[in-house]
This record gives structure tokens, sequence and C-alpha cells, in this order.
């Protein structure tokens, strides 16, 4: 039958409707193929849609983790609107993201720029920064805690330069721990950041610099005019990387503070954890997970929709 | 491994699965409640993972294992106690649990799901230990679910030969510890360490519930822990007024280390003395153990029947459990003499051991701390014990605060009222 088809197809200058295909149905698709789509379906079915789906209904019940959940329809959103704790851990957050996000973002983006070009034992220093991303932030976090201990190196340094009158319990203390903590997570994720902006770097045309050169930019108009813009495909990878890091950010504010003292720490992701398996309130740890996917995921759709939008 | 990469996506997985797995046992209890499978080994989930304790819960298995089957599985503390209500509402849950009695163990008896220990109790070992435990460890509706193997005591602890070199002696009465307070002051040494930092905020825990039972009683301190009284009631207050005496002699970083490190400023003479636990005892340089002492936690109001801190460890079974004879025979096995002498040895010894006959590590140290908690008319366990798991967070946010800004007092105790009843009513 194919063989027919494509003789047909051979002999004759406009190609006939493909009848004998159309007989056969559409073309199959390989068993194997067939298999290697609907297996790993099932499986995020399984283990992630599923989920998620329960997670939503769990946002609408009391549950202790124990006892049947039961349902309260809209009561924990009702609650969470008049949580102190939330607000503090809603406003933390936010602050989380423009601190954390924008200044990952704009020193990553510097760094990326005093790297770009291959000097002698550039590679070193691009590796220094990138390290940090190599370790566990768990792990880091210790190193930190050891930093910020009250006998700790940071205060022994203070001491020794004679700012002794700035030694501070940095964790302990509810004016400097959200801060404390954004050190660390900024000085891990500024090498990833970093990493994204190189290669977007490397991506923009040498020519283009020239032209500008040509036309008789100076080094910041280029960078306003050239750099930039070509760099809008990096930026929305790097939005969209950091906005979901400073939602989920966790185990970093988890190993140094556990979101205190006294919740002034507490982010949304932390806040959320110590309800549903501290407390053991899981309804009310899921409504809070159901806001922030909901913030995760309108910041991020209406950024690429306005990002694709501009790209057409 | 890395544990604690957690994101939303794993977090609603999890939450998830938790719900599915309530979801399926719950089908399971609807259909068959009783699982008479008995082959494979006895499954013994176990928190005690610091090393001389899971070493210890290893001789312990193996001594078992001459005369039955069991498999030890020994988790990390806070994975433990975060997945127990998984485990115990599972279809196939792990079967006999290290855990504690009291308040904690009833909690998950009401809501059937631990096994009735009945049996076990009648066996001529059980029998005889005190009715103190009799009672710790039978549950609201009269049955017997947990089986106490050792306990160990709170008090202020310090080092003898700091105490001799700064000239001072242990006190008997509030007065006479706030002179020693001053007295530590004066030679430049924090007299009081607490360690409420790092992950260990519920070391606070202990000052409010000496402070409770000493000024309000053990009566009262559990009623107000099951949410029969009020944390913003004029007597809580009282304890917070007492408080703000001793809290100029509090190590200022008190709040900003955890215990381990403040035990350490403890040994090498940075701070006078510490509130804590013979557990602490795990961690400390064998040549300073004998030279630790302690005294008790000095009394305020004479006419309150005296009361100690002195937490039961042992273990539950679950009612799902398909090893229902083997789980007994273990029990029975664990509430024994020998079993507790092989655990005391194989870890740092400083617990004691329930079984009337079973023999101490015979240390001064732990001879004293069975007296002192043999002298007390009360004993309660602490504050998670003798309320739940889920109270203390509200309790770590509330103290610290406290301790960091005193004079806020009223409205730390308005939110602290005010969490709680969230923990209650959920």
């Amino acid at each position: 039958m194919a063989v027919l088809t494509t003789d047909a197809r051979r002999t004759t200058p406009v190609p006939t409707p493909p009848r004998g295909r159309r007989a056969g149905g559409p073309r199959r698709t390989p068993p194997l193929v067939l298999a290697f789509v609907l297996v790993p379906l099932l499986a995020e079915a399984v283990w992630v849609f599923w989920p998620a789906l329960q997670g939503f209904y769990l946002a609408l019940t009391s549950w202790d983790g124990v006892s049947a959940p039961r349902f309260v329809g809209l009561a924990n959103f009702r609650e969470m609107a008049h949580d102190d704790v939330f607000r503090t851990a809603a406003v933390d957050t936010v602050l989380w993201l423009v601190l954390f996000g924008g200044l990952s973002a704009l020193l990553g983006l510097a760094t990326a720029l005093l790297l770009q070009q291959e000097r002698r034992g550039v590679g070193f220093y691009r590796a220094a920064l990138f390290l940090p991303v190599v370790f566990s932030l768990v792990a880091t976090a210790l190193v930190w805690q050891a930093i910020y201990q009250p006998d700790g190196v940071l205060n022994q340094l203070l001491q020794s330069v004679g700012l002794g009158s700035l030694r501070h319990a940095w964790l302990a203390d509810q004016d400097t721990a959200l801060y404390a903590v954004i050190v660390p997570a900024l000085w891990r994720q500024i090498g990833y950041v970093m990493v994204l902006y190189l290669a977007g770097l490397k991506g923009i045309d040498p020519a283009l610099y020239e032209a500008a050169k040509v036309d008789g930019a100076g080094r910041w108009q280029a960078f306003r005019h050239v750099t930039l813009p070509q760099l809008r495909s990096v930026n929305a990878v790097v939005l969209s990387v950091i906005v979901i890091d400073s939602l989920r950010s966790f185990d970093v504010v988890w190993s140094l503070t556990r979101g205190g003292p006294y919740h002034s720490s507490e982010l949304l992701s932390t806040y959320m954890y110590s309800t549903a398996f501290q407390s053991l309130r899981l309804g009310y740890g899921s409504a809070l997970a159901v806001v922030i996917f909901v913030l995760a995921f309108g910041v991020i759709a209406s950024y690429l929709v306005r990002a694709f939008r501009e790209a057409d | 491994m890395n544990h604690s990469q957690t994101s939303r996506r794993r977090f609603l997985a999890g939450a998830g699965a938790a719900g599915t797995a309530a979801l399926l046992s719950g089908c399971v209890t609807s259909t068959s409640s009783s699982k008479t499978s008995s082959k494979g080994a006895v499954s013994l989930q176990s928190n005690l993972s610091a090393p001389q304790a899971k070493a210890a819960m290893q001789d312990l298995v193996a001594a078992y294992k001459k005369k039955g089957s069991v498999d030890l599985n020994t988790v990390a503390a806070e994975t433990f106690r975060t997945q127990l209500p998984t485990y115990l509402t599972s279809a196939n849950p792990p079967d006999v649990y290290t855990w504690y009695p009291g308040s904690v163990a009833d909690a998950y008896a009401r809501k059937n799901l631990l096994l009735g220990l009945d049996e076990v109790w009648d066996s001529p070992d059980l029998k005889r230990y005190s009715k103190a435990l009799h009672t710790l460890c039978t549950s609201s509706s009269g049955k017997k679910v947990f089986v106490p193997t050792t306990y160990y005591w709170w008090g202020m602890f310090y080092r003898k030969s700091n105490f001799a070199k700064w000239g001072v002696t242990p006190p008997t009465d509030w007065d006479g510890f706030l002179d020693l307070c001053d007295k530590l002051k004066s030679k430049g040494v924090a007299p009081i360490g607490l360690g409420a930092g790092g992950n260990t905020a519920w070391v606070a825990s202990a000052w409010f519930d000496y402070l409770d039972i000493r000024i309000n009683g053990a009566q009262y301190h559990r009623e107000l822990l099951a949410g029969k009284h009020r944390f913003d009631d004029p007597e809580v207050h009282k304890v917070f007024d007492r408080w703000k005496e001793v809290l100029p002699y509090f190590d200022p970083s008190g709040t900003a280390v955890a215990f381990q490190d403040a035990t350490t400023a403890l040994l090498n003479g940075r701070s006078g003395m510490m509130l804590i636990g013979t557990f602490f005892a795990d961690a400390a340089p064998k040549d300073a153990l004998d030279d630790i002492d302690f005294f008790r936690f000095p009394v305020i109001d004479p006419k309150i029947p005296l009361a100690e801190e002195a937490p039961t460890d042992g273990y539950f079974a679950s009612a799902r459990s398909g090893h229902r004879d083997q789980v007994f025979d273990l029990l029975r096995f664990l509430a024994g003499a020998e079993a507790q002498e092989i655990y005391l040895k194989g870890s740092s010894g400083t617990a004691l051991p329930c079984h009337p006959d079973a023999k101490d590590t015979g240390t001064p140290l732990v001879i004293k701390g069975r007296k002192h908690v043999a002298e007390a008319a009360e004993v309660t366990q602490f504050f998670n014990r003798d309320s739940s798991d889920a109270l203390q967070p509200t309790a770590d946010t509330a103290l610290t605060k406290f301790i960091a800004k005193p004079k806020e007092i009223n409205s730390i105790l308005t939110d602290w009222q005010r969490d709680a009843q969230k923990i209650w009513g959920a």
C-alpha cells in the first residue's frame, strides 16, 4: 500500500490526496514511543499531579495528620486574613524577593560583565564564584551559623578592627536575623546567576559592539543599547529562577533560624512547614502552600506571557 | 543525600502522599482491622540516633535476637517526630516505636492507633513497676498503652571544681539562688547558661515548667498544658514575674546558641550553672563527667508539693501491627531488668532504669539523681510531653520573645493563648 502511494506521487506532478494513508488512519505511533510518553506521564500523575490536587483539597480541610480531614470550606483562608504571622511571613517573603532576588540578579550580572573577557586566571575567579552553588545549602548554613555565633568569626573580626560595639547575636536578634540569613543565600545564588548571564553574554554577536563603536557609542551606551536588549531572553530565565528560588527558599532559613526569633525571619515557606509539620495543622499548612503556588505561578505566568508577547 | 532541599512541589507531593496514605489506611481500618499475618521480624522504629544511644540500641537488639527476630530501624529524631503520625496511620506500619508516655501517647491512644498492652503489663516484671509508672502508661480509656524503660532528671547542673574555685555553694531556696547569681556575676561569670538558640529553643520551656510547678504546682501545670487554664491567667503572670527577677543573670547569648554550645560554656567555666536534663552528658568529655554535679531547682513556695521533671522513655506499638504476639514478647523483654542494664551500659549511662531490680551505672551523680526523683511528691515529664509536640512551637516563640523583651509580657501571653487555642482546636 505504502509503495503504491509513493509510486503514484512520483508519477503525478500534483500530489493526489494521500488516500491510501487516510484509509489506513493516521500514522501509527510506535508502542515504544507511546510507552516513553505514557509511563512518565503516569508517574508524574501519581507522584506530582494527584498529590498536588490532594494539596488543594487539604487546603479546604482541618487536618491534624492523624484523624480524618474535616472539610471546613474557606475557613483556612479566612483565618489567614487575620493571621499576624502570615502577614509577617508575606512581608518577609516580598522583602526576600526584592533583596535576595534583586541583589543576586544585579551582582550576578555585574560579576558576569567583570569576568566575561578571557584573561589569564579568569577561570579561577569564575570557579571560585560558582563554588558555593555546588555545596548543599544546609551545609552552607552550618558554616554560616558558626560565623554568626556570639563568639564566631564575624564578631571576632569586628572586635579586631576596633568595631567591637557592633558585636551582635546576629541570628538571635529580630532586627538582624532576616538580613543575616539573606547573606549566605546570596553568596550561593550570585554564582548561579553569573553563569546564566555569562552564557547570555557569550551569545551576543561581537559585530554589534563593533557597529556601536563605529557609531561612536561609549561603554555605557554600548551596555545600555546593545548588551541589555540582547540579554532579554536570559533575563526571562533569570527572573523565573529568582522568583521560584525566592518563594521556595526554605533550607537556609530553616537551618539557621527556623523562622525565628519569634517569627522575625519567617518566610511563607518556613511558616508553611512549621504550621504543617510542627504544629500539625496540615489543613492550614496546605492553604499556605496553595498561596505560595498561586504567587509563584501568577508572577511567572504573567511575566512569561508579557515576555512572549514582546518577542512576537 | 540531601533531605532538606524541600521545594513546594516536594512538599505538596509529601503532603498529598501523606493524605493518600491516610485515605488508604482509612480504607484498611474500615475493612479489616485485624491482620493475622505473623510472618517476618518485628520492626522496631527508633529515634535514638545519637551515636552512643544508637550503639546501645544495637546491643539491645543483638541480645533479643537470641530468642526472637527484630529489625531495628533508626531514624533521625526530627524526621521521626514529624513522621510518627504517618507511620501510625499507614496501612502497613512499623510495629514498635521508641517514644514518650503520658499525654503524648494518650493522644494517639484516643485515636485508636496504639496497641493495648494490658497483657504485657500482666508480666511479673511490669507488675512490680511503681504506681506512678502504672498511671503514666495508662490511657484515658483505662488501657495500658506504653512500656517504660528508662527515665532521666532535670536539675541545675554545675561543675564542682568551678563552684569551689568561686567559693560558692548550691542554694536551697529562691533568695539563696539570687544571692548565688549575684556572687557569680561579681566574679565575671554569666551565672545562668540557657542554650535556647539554634535548633533547641525548647530548652527554655524547662524554665517555664519549673517556675510553674514551684509557684502553681504540678497539678495546675498539667491542666494548663491540657488547655484547662489560659496562658494569660494571673497565675501564669506570676511565673514570669519570678522569671524577671533572674533574667538579668542569664547569659546574654542564651537565645543565640544551641544547648550543646551552652553546656560547653558551662564545662569551660564561662557560665556558672544550667537548668538541663542529664542527656547533655552524652556530649561531655569523659574526664569532666566526674566533676559534674547538680542541685534541685530552688523551692519558691514551701506550701506547694515538691515536683520534679523526670521524663520517662520507652516504647509503644501500633494498633495495626501484624505481629501482635511477637510484639508482646519483645516488649516483655524490653521491660526486663537485663535489657535495661544492657541499654544503660551501652549508652552514656546517666539515665535511670524503670525496673526496680535493674542496676544503674552507680556513679555518685546517678545515685543522687535517683534520690532526687524519689523525694519528689510529683513527677512531670516536660512541656511537650505533658501537652503535645504541636504545642511546643508556641512555647518556643513566647518564651524566647519574653527573654528578649520581658516588658511585653502582656501581649506575649495573649498571643501565646491565641496560638495555643488554634492547636487545641485543631
